[in-house]
């Protein structure tokens, strides 16, 4: 066990945030066009990186876990990082900051956070890495496995529940994978250290035991203090800071490009509605009398 | 303009390849989505630009040979696979490193065909993958160890030559790529559609060509081919170079669950939208009650799995989760009944419920999609038209018992 002579801790854990649009009401804004208001709508820490971020806290409670917290984004994106803090508290807070990092596409935003990653605890080796399942504004789910790949860690998608063998240096998780038009699966899964693990939505950490549910309120008190005082753990790096090769990051290190955007098109309708008055009782009548036929087999269109 | 540069690297990229997905020796449907889309663009690819290049489906897996000519009967030129008890499941890892190792050999290519230029061949000029579970991370970490780019939920995809100007691919001159991929994908709101390329640097400062133009494609979209049993094809055994530590991994059980909600075994669905948000918590407890009525279960559109509103937690837990989320981002349903309750229409929930037999909304806007995608249109607000509803529902039901 010399690993724990050092530091102390036996595991080190990092979790990948975004921040993003808020998107529930009162908060976001439509265009009259359907389309988000950008300009309008407030930015918080990102659903899915809140559920990374309770993962990490599971590590921090059952395993004493030192915890890092990296995003990548603008100067206002430790705002992320402070919000995430307050949920796993965090040893550390990175902020991977630069214009250069502006337009950046998965694969140049993984290169960052790879280097980013490689650079926490004073560049100890992370033995897990937590991000969410995908952005609520991207959506491409793509730069988490990116990022695991760049770092060369195993990668476990859709993770639902995870328990670490510290003696073994191993880890144990259940994966959900749905697939269209079949059953799911619950896939148990064991992968050496370290692993790269995308969070399901349905993550829910459970605390069984006495010495648990202590930890669980010392950490969550201590979280909330951190979180208050978050600057003393923010570190900030820029591109020559981090030391990345400036043509595998930002627009330059991005294959893809945006070529346009454009309003989708109306579809054809694919089916002619009859329209009915909603305050109109006897037409409701009429709809629901269709609704009985339609459900005992009497399809009536 | 620059046809030099277009040209130079022309051989070192070749075909299309799919990557193939399976469950109990069969390929799943959006595999065949895929193989049809893919046919259709190379057959105008080969017409338009008098080549020969293929349709090559790649394949994984423990005892996949069997169905090799099945995916030509769909559409491939070629199937490549590769067989192993350690490829049994998809694993991340390991799937990465055959997939990829298949990407860059050259040796399958020589056995595609006589037309191919093998010794020139580095990668696939195009490459496709399904947005699903699986698909989504083994495109991300292919095109990670292939270094090249990837645009995600794609449901257009296009082949043309394009003039492109551009601050740091081109250095600002307007410089042609022939032969480019435009992937478009909708965006989360479903209004909007981004056209993404993947295109080399050809800005001498930053040179550096990027290939395969990748994608995933989402399940639903594309039309698969009508089985032809007549196509002929080439099968490629590849043998994988697997190292211990590509095996770092264990499958210690898989197990069948049914999903948390049932969305197959009933006759009647209910969703619901952004338009409960006058007043949310009694906009539910309505739609449950219709929902109770009718032996229905209850659905969600996307922006509700975001918890955008204030609802007590037991609501919260119940109905603002992923599981119930209808459309490309969820489930694909196709019930006798389907009610879209305040619900705008966006084209990724239309994906996931266009099927349903009989397709009834409620919503105040005329003018919202969903108008044109269902059968009957109740002008009105759920406040005031589900209560309605649910009274004449029980009516009738009263009057069936009598009678009885």
């Amino acid at each position: 066990m010399d690993r724990a002579g050092v530091m102390g801790n036996l595991l080190n854990v990092a979790v990948i945030v975004k921040l993003e649009p808020d998107f529930s009401e009162g908060n976001v804004s439509y265009n009259a066009d359907g389309t988000l208001n950008r300009a309008e709508t407030k930015s918080i820490l990102g659903p899915h990186s809140a559920i990374a971020s309770r993962a990490a806290f599971y590590a921090k409670v059952k395993y004493d876990a030192y915890v890092s917290v990296g995003t990548m984004g603008p100067p206002i994106a430790d705002f992320a990082l402070q919000q995430a803090q307050a949920i796993c508290d965090a040893d550390e807070l990175h902020l991977y900051s630069d214009r250069i990092f502006a337009g950046a596409d998965t694969l140049a935003t993984a290169e960052v956070l790879k280097t980013g990653i490689s650079k926490m605890e004073n560049g100890k080796k992370m033995d897990i890495v937590f991000s969410g399942h995908r952005a609520s504004d991207g959506e491409t789910g793509q730069t988490g496995p990116q990022t695991a790949w760049k770092l060369g860690y195993t990668f476990l998608g859709n993770v639902i529940d995870y328990e670490v063998d510290i003696e073994r240096r191993v880890v144990i998780a259940k994966r959900l994978i749905t697939l269209q038009g079949f059953y799911d699966i619950i896939e148990e899964v064991e992968a050496q250290l370290p692993v790269f693990i995308t969070i399901d939505p349905s993550y829910k950490p459970f605390f069984r035991t006495i010495s648990q549910r202590l930890a669980f309120v010392k950490h969550m008190k201590e979280a909330t203090n951190r979180a208050q005082d978050y600057k003393r753990y923010l570190k900030i790096f820029n591109a020559q800071q981090l030391g990345v090769d400036m043509k595998l990051v930002g627009l330059p290190g991005s294959p893809t490009i945006v070529y346009k955007v454009e309003k989708i098109p109306k579809a054809k309708a694919s089916r002619k509605a009859e329209i009915v008055d909603g305050s109109d009782s006897e037409q409701i009548r009429k709809v629901v009398t269709r609704i009985r036929d339609v459900l005992g087999g009497m399809i009536i269109r | 303009m620059n046809t030099t540069i277009s040209s130079r690297s022309e051989d070192n990229y070749q075909h299309l390849y799919v990557v193939i997905e399976h469950e109990e020796g069969k390929p799943i449907p959006v595999s065949l989505e895929m193989l049809g889309e893919a046919r259709r663009l190379m057959d105008d690819f080969n017409k338009r630009y008098s080549s020969h290049e293929k349709v090559v489906a790649v394949v994984l897996g423990n005892n996949v040979r069997k169905f090799c000519e099945e995916l030509i009967f769909y559409g491939a030129d070629a199937v490549i696979y590769a067989e192993s008890p350690e490829l049994q499941y998809p694993k991340n890892l390991v799937y990465t490193k055959v997939i990829s190792q298949i990407a860059k050999d050259k040796k399958c290519v020589s056995k595609i065909s006589l037309d191919s230029d093998a010794e020139k061949f580095r990668k696939p000029r195009y490459m496709f993958f399904a947005a699903d579970n699986i698909g989504r991370h083994l495109s991300s970490t292919v095109l990670a160890e292939l270094e090249s780019g990837l645009a995600s939920d794609i449901n257009k995809l296009v082949i043309s030559d394009l003039e492109i100007r551009h601050e740091h691919k081109t250095k600002g001159q307007l410089v042609k790529y022939n032969k480019t991929l435009e992937m478009y994908r909708p965006d989360f709101s479903g209004f909007l559609w981004t056209t993404i390329l993947c295109l080399d640097n050809r800005n001498p400062l930053i040179e550096r060509e990027y290939h395969p133009q990748a994608c995933s494609i989402i399940p639903g979209v594309f039309q698969p081919l009508k089985q032809d049993t007549s196509r002929s094809g080439v099968v490629i055994e590849y043998i994988p170079k697997l190292e211990e530590n590509d095996l770092k991994i264990r499958i210690l059980n898989r197990k069948i669950v049914k999903s948390a909600v049932d969305f197959d075994s009933c006759k009647a669905i209910i969703s619901f939208g952004r338009g409960i948000k006058d007043s949310p918590e009694e906009n539910i407890k309505l739609i449950e009650e219709l929902a109770k009525e009718l032996h229905a279960e209850v659905g969600i559109s996307l922006p509700i799995s975001k918890k955008p509103y204030a609802v007590s937690e037991s609501i919260k837990s119940k109905y603002f989760i992923p599981d119930r989320v209808i459309g490309t981002s969820g489930r694909k349903v196709m019930p006798l009944l389907y009610i879209a309750a305040g619900i705008s229409g966006a084209m990724q929930h239309i994906m996931g419920m266009k099927e349903s037999e009989f397709v009834i909304a409620i919503n105040p806007d005329e003018s919202s999609p969903i108008k044109d995608e269902c059968d009957v249109f109740i002008k009105g607000r759920i406040e005031d038209v589900i209560p309605k509803m649910i009274e004449e529902l029980r009516k009738q039901k009263v009057l069936m018992e009598v009678r009885k």
